[in-house]
């Protein structure tokens, strides 16, 4: 090649050819296909390829594309901390992942804006006249007749105050790292995923409860789906702060350098106010002249 | 009203609306051609005065706050032109001169009509294209009035110069009512009632198509409406309610000439 | 695996498949791009020959015929199934040439090759990701390709819905696999372009070469930085609109199903909040592309350089806002009506500035009408048509008459067809040289170019007076009295794809002949970055960074 072999005179991060974008595409594909063969299998459908039926297959292609991703995520991110490590996350690098992890998440409110229009949606509007359909289902009010709700002050708010102090754990958690405590860090990071955990639960245990169901009405719809993603991401976070409490505890992370934590910090304040207007919106706001259900 | 080979404008308009939506077309068009003509003009020129034999030395220029105001501020003006009639046009088209004396209610289905007639005593009835086997038996052998596609069985039929209100809505997917003679569109979904008014000012026969993707027959599925005189429309709907092949065979024979209904060996 | 070689990574490059399959290059990456949207738009083009040839007569021609060949069924069956085949040809026609050939081209290739060159940094921010985005991109399309096997509504193959995938139609209207495989294929396609995104923002925003302020920076860059906000911001809405397809269809929620108090027009609202602002990114890697050759042709600098980059940041704006203007039919309430019309008129103004601003860049040039300029002219002037008849499309009262009729398909083919397309072909010309470092014929190429206008003009001019004389579209068999502009019509596309083969030859010739090209063949009008570096770059370039004044 013509240029010189000279170091090059930069800050930037040129990385080595990787396996890892290609294998998670693969797994995608496989992740994807395997989801329609699982789909069809619930309906009872087929969904018929080269003469074998793959809806037979139930949810294993699923699974098997699932285990190939979740691999690949491993061995990428293993692969980001360890170049990390070696000195490659310059500053101009560090702020490349700042960069990338806030515009993730601006993502990921948007994903959520959707769910939220299709609340609104409904929610805002049970009554117009030319929806003839939908006021008849509805009778005209949110929530809709004959549907009983949760009552917003009971779990909801306990989930609330579960994620705010998750919040404020994992923020004592950074301002302890900042002052290289490493027992503060690793016991406000034990105390978020603790919460985070515990969110979880409770969340589980009010799906189990809830008087309404999932199929056939848009409460449920809406309901279900919003909360479910923002569950999803709680569970996500939940993993990503827990794989910085390992990282902690195996002595990573400095207060100087520390992004991944950082990183898993924004994504659980992310997720909490997700949660906030989740509170807002559909428990409290959407549940006004609404039956709550005996027991909630 | 019925496309015509090489047709390059709108069909014939039948409503005061369609008039003014040809009218707000045509008026656009004095607009838009010039300017895409003065952009033509403009690109062919400089190829023409700067190409690089004549204009060897290229100026330097990169800014004329003058020009960059003229190019911002009238494009404004050309869309306020075009602003001010667009909304009279909008508002014409959702403010009826007056109440609706028929109300038709139109629903859509995988891949035929229902029409129901919202009177007293109301009036329903489906209305599928004429299959070509069906020609004859229908008495619409003449393909120039009855074309291919277009034709139907039943027309739906509403008398000149009423105002009648059509509530559209669809039982399976989404379709879409439209008469192109008389500037009327509007989807036809599931759930949901749209309403539109028309008030045909000339008889005839008019066609138009379902325009929503439905499916595998969504160009099969056409809307046929025949506007006729007051005393045409009352006896028609007298005898549709009993017999409603015979109601429209006898319209027909008035409309068509007797002539060719005789000769469909009725 | 990561940094074992780190340090002599710059010496060479890695050999065999593992540096096209594992790349982590920006240069190998946008070619992997432009090969698979080369592909990709035969693909496109071919299917939508198809369908002109169907549709040269009245009648049925062809897809009975398909149908049987393809699936193997006779008779009647074969009709419906040929029926069906022909909406299952629409939709993928729109979804390849939009999702596989236009952003895989213009954002994936051309933007992977160029930003970092041209805004002088050695790579993409996170050139991994890079990988992963391209690598997302045949998985979807491959889905794409399966669904057209799958069964779909009874008796049916192939995603039948058109692009737009409006329920019920494409929840309880066609309730086999291939819509699934087709949702998750745009879940997948999106996940690519929202990855790509966040690359070119983080790139863009971080690795500008030291002085290259934000308003140095090449308009090229600009218009990307600002497609890569509307993707962000606009494709995880349409994912999540379509995930509720996905579960209405598979999991008995009622999003868009009104007997459960759904809304079916819920979809389109979510589909066009993405829908709209997806038209600007087709078409805005391609505005910034048209400034560089028509600056470097005319050999000037842009006129009004920074009116050209906040027009372009106005029609994103204002984009995100307008999209009811498909949905005017819909039964929009009057007064939602009317502000979509006022806003969405407002677009013409910004594009004007460009469209301007490009005739002044070239007034007092010195212009030389080499191949990328003449597809350059050809897409300023095309485009203007296209842009016009939107402009009466907005206009929700005249929109009554035009909606889902040609009109809307001679409008917006002319803005993506005769518009993006020739931004492609104008970037493919321009940058050939540069990527390859051999020089394409220019006889072949000129003949490219006016064997494509010709065919494409004649094959969507006159969809216009088929729009106004009433001819829906998605229709496999229209009146007989639409013959005639759908003869010529389909000419037309047979011309444009004599045109497709005169372009792929010219490729194979520029490869066979290997005329070298040189760093910089288009002299001082070419002032940007990467005419600095010796055709084709080196493998990692501007490993001193460049200093801008
Ligand atoms: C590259 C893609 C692209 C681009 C750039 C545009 C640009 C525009 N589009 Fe288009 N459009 C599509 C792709 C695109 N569109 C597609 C794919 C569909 C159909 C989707 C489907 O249903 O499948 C569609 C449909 C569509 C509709 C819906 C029609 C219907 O379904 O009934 C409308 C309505 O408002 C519309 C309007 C506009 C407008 C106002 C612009 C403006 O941005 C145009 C601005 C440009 C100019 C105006 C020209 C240059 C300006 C000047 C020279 C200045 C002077 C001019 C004036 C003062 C007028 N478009
Ligand atoms: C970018 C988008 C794009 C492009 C290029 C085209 C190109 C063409 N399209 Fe279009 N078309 C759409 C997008 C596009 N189309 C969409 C969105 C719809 C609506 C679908 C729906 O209703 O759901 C549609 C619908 C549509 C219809 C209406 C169908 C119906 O309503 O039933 C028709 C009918 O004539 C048609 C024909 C054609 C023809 C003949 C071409 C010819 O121009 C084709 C010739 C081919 C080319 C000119 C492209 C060649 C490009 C390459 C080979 C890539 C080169 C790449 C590099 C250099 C990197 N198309
Ligand atoms: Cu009914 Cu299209
Ligand atoms: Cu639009």
């Amino acid at each position: 090649m013509a240029d010189a072999h000279a170091k090059p005179q930069h800050d930037y991060h040129i990385i080595d050819p990787s396996p890892w974008p290609f294998l998670a595409s693969m797994g995608a594909l496989i992740m994807a296909f395997g989801g329609v063969a699982w789909m069809q299998h619930l309906k009872g459908g087929s969904f018929p390829v080269f003469g074998y039926n793959m809806a037979d297959a139930n949810y294993w292609i699923f699974l098997i594309g699932l285990l190939i991703v979740l691999y690949t995520m491993f061995g990428w991110w293993s692969d980001t901390i360890k170049e990390g490590n070696e000195g490659h996350h310059t500053r101009v690098v560090s702020l490349h992942l700042r960069y990338g992890m806030i515009m993730f998440i601006a993502s990921e409110v948007m994903f959520f804006v959707a769910w939220f229009w299709a609340f609104f949606d409904a929610a805002l509007f049970p009554n117009e006249v030319h929806q003839v359909m939908r006021a008849e289902f509805t009778g005209g009010v949110w929530p809709p007749k004959g549907i009983e709700i949760l009552d917003p002050f009971h779990l909801p708010l306990y989930n609330t105050i579960i994620l705010l102090l998750s919040g404020t754990a994992v923020t004592w958690a950074h301002h302890a790292l900042l002052h290289n405590d490493r027992k503060g860090l690793i016991n406000g990071l034990a105390l978020t995923v603790g919460l985070g955990i515990l969110f979880s639960f409770v969340q589980a245990y009010e799906y189990i409860h809830a008087p309404f169901a999932f199929k056939d009405s848009i409460y449920g719809a809406t309901f279900f789906m919003a909360t479910g993603f923002h569950g999803f991401h709680v569970i996500v976070g939940t993993i990503f702060l827990l794989v910085c409490l390992f990282r902690a505890m195996a002595g990573g992370f400095t207060p100087k350098q520390h992004f991944g934590f950082e990183a898993a910090a924004w994504y659980w304040h992310f997720v909490d106010v997700v949660w906030l207007f989740l509170f807002t919106a559909i428990y409290i706001w959407g549940s006004v002249g609404g039956t709550i259900a005996a027991g909630h | 009203a019925q496309p015509t080979p090489w047709q390059a404008t709108f069909q014939p308009a039948a409503t005061g609306i369609m008039e003014q939506i040809t009218w707000f077309e045509r008026y656009t068009l004095w607009f838009i051609v010039p300017i895409t003509l003065f952009v033509l003009f403009l690109l062919a020129y400089c190829i023409w005065r700067f190409r690089a034999s004549a204009n060897p030395v290229p100026s330097r220029t990169s800014h004329n706050t003058l020009i960059e105001v003229i190019w911002t501020v009238g494009p404004v003006v050309i869309l306020l032109f075009l602003a001010i009639p667009s909304f009279q046009l909008l508002t014409a088209q959702y403010s009826p001169p007056e109440d609706a004396k028929l109300t038709i209610k139109a629903t859509a289905n995988q891949w035929n009509w229902d029409y129901e007639y919202q009177n007293a005593e109301p009036l329903s009835f489906n209305s599928a294209m004429l299959a070509e086997a069906d020609r004859a038996a229908a008495g619409k052998e003449d393909k120039a009035a009855y074309p291919r596609l277009l034709a139907v069985d039943n027309e739906v039929v509403v008398p000149i110069n009423t105002l009648v209100r059509v509530l559209v809505t669809a039982s399976d997917v989404i379709h879409a009512f439209a008469m192109p003679a008389f500037g009327v569109k509007t989807d036809a979904v599931p759930g949901r009632i749209n309403e539109i008014w028309f008030k045909a000012e000339k008889e005839g026969l008019y066609y138009g198509q379902c325009s929503e993707l439905c499916g595998k027959d969504h160009a099969y599925m056409p809307i046929a409406i025949r506007v006729v005189s007051d005393a045409q429309y009352n006896t028609w709907l007298a005898a549709a309610k009993s017999d409603l092949p015979g109601a429209n065979k006898a319209l027909m024979a008035e409309t068509d000439g007797a002539a060719k209904v005789a000769a469909a060996g009725n | 695996m990561a940094g074992a070689a780190a340090h002599d990574h710059h010496d060479h490059k890695p050999k065999g498949w593992v540096r096209w399959v594992y790349s982590t290059n920006h240069k190998d990456i946008g070619t992997l791009y432009l090969i698979f949207a080369i592909m990709a738009g035969c693909i496109g083009g071919f299917l939508s020959v198809m369908m002109r040839w169907e549709l040269a007569e009245p009648g049925i021609q062809i897809f009975h015929g398909l149908a049987s060949m393809v699936y193997g069924v006779e008779g009647d069956s074969a009709i419906d199934a040929g029926k069906s085949m022909f909406n299952a040809f629409t939709t993928a026609h729109g979804l390849v040439m939009i999702f596989f050939m236009v952003m895989p081209a213009l954002i994936g290739g051309f933007a992977n090759w160029m930003v970092p060159i041209m805004i002088g940094a050695p790579d993409m921010a996170f050139p991994r990701m890079n990988n992963i985005s391209f690598w997302l991109l045949p998985p979807a399309f491959l889905l794409l390709i399966l669904s057209a096997f799958m069964p779909s509504a009874p008796g049916a193959h192939g995603v039948g819905g058109g692009w737009t995938i409006y329920p019920p139609l494409s929840t309880s209207g066609q309730p086999g696999p291939a819509m699934d495989l087709a949702i998750l294929s745009l879940h997948i396609a999106g996940a690519s372009s929202i990855l790509g995104a966040i690359n070119f923002i983080t790139t863009i925003f971080n690795m500008r070469a030291p002085g290259m302020t934000l308003h140095k920076m090449p308009l090229f860059a600009w218009s990307v930085l600002i497609t890569a906000f509307l993707l962000l911001l606009s494709l995880p809405v349409l994912a999540g609109g379509i995930t509720m397809l996905l579960t209405d269809r598979n999991f008995g929620t009622t999003f868009f199903a009104p007997e459960g108090g759904g809304d079916p027009i819920l979809f389109q609202h979510l589909f066009w909040f993405f829908g709209h602002p997806e038209v600007y990114i087709l078409i805005l890697p391609g505005f910034g592309i048209v400034s560089h050759i028509v600056s470097t042709f005319s050999r000037k600098p842009i006129f009004g350089y920074l009116g050209m980059a906040y027009a372009m940041v106005a029609i994103g704006a204002v984009g995100f806002v307008v999209w009811a203007h498909h949905m005017y039919t819909t039964g929009l309430s009057l007064d939602t009506q009317r502000y979509f019309v006022f806003a969405t008129m407002v677009i013409a103004v910004p594009t004007g500035v460009k469209i301007f601003s490009w005739i002044a860049t070239m007034w007092g040039g010195s212009i030389s009408m080499k191949t990328p300029m003449i597809w350059a002219i050809g897409f300023i002037f095309l485009f203007t048509v296209g842009g016009v008849t939107g402009v009466q499309l907005a206009n929700a009262g005249l929109d009554r008459s035009l909606h889902d009729t040609y009109y809307v398909v001679a409008h917006f083919h002319y803005v993506l067809s005769l518009g993006a397309v020739f931004a492609i072909f104008a970037a493919w010309y321009y940058w050939f040289p540069k990527m390859t470092g051999y020089m394409y014929s220019a006889a072949i190429a000129n003949t490219h170019f006016w064997v494509t206008f010709v065919g494409v003009n004649l094959i969507f001019f006159p969809q216009h007076f088929l729009g106004l004389a009433g001819m829906p579209r998605r229709y496999i068999d229209y009146p007989d009295a639409y013959a005639g502009w759908n003869a010529v019509s389909s000419y037309g596309s047979y011309i444009s794809a004599i045109g497709v083969l005169i372009f792929l030859f010219g490729v194979f010739e520029a490869f066979s002949k290997k005329r070298v090209a040189g760093a910089n063949p288009w002299g001082d009008g070419a002032t940007t970055l990467e005419w600095q570096l010796p055709s084709p770059p080196p493998f990692h370039q501007w490993e001193q960074l460049p200093k801008i004044k």
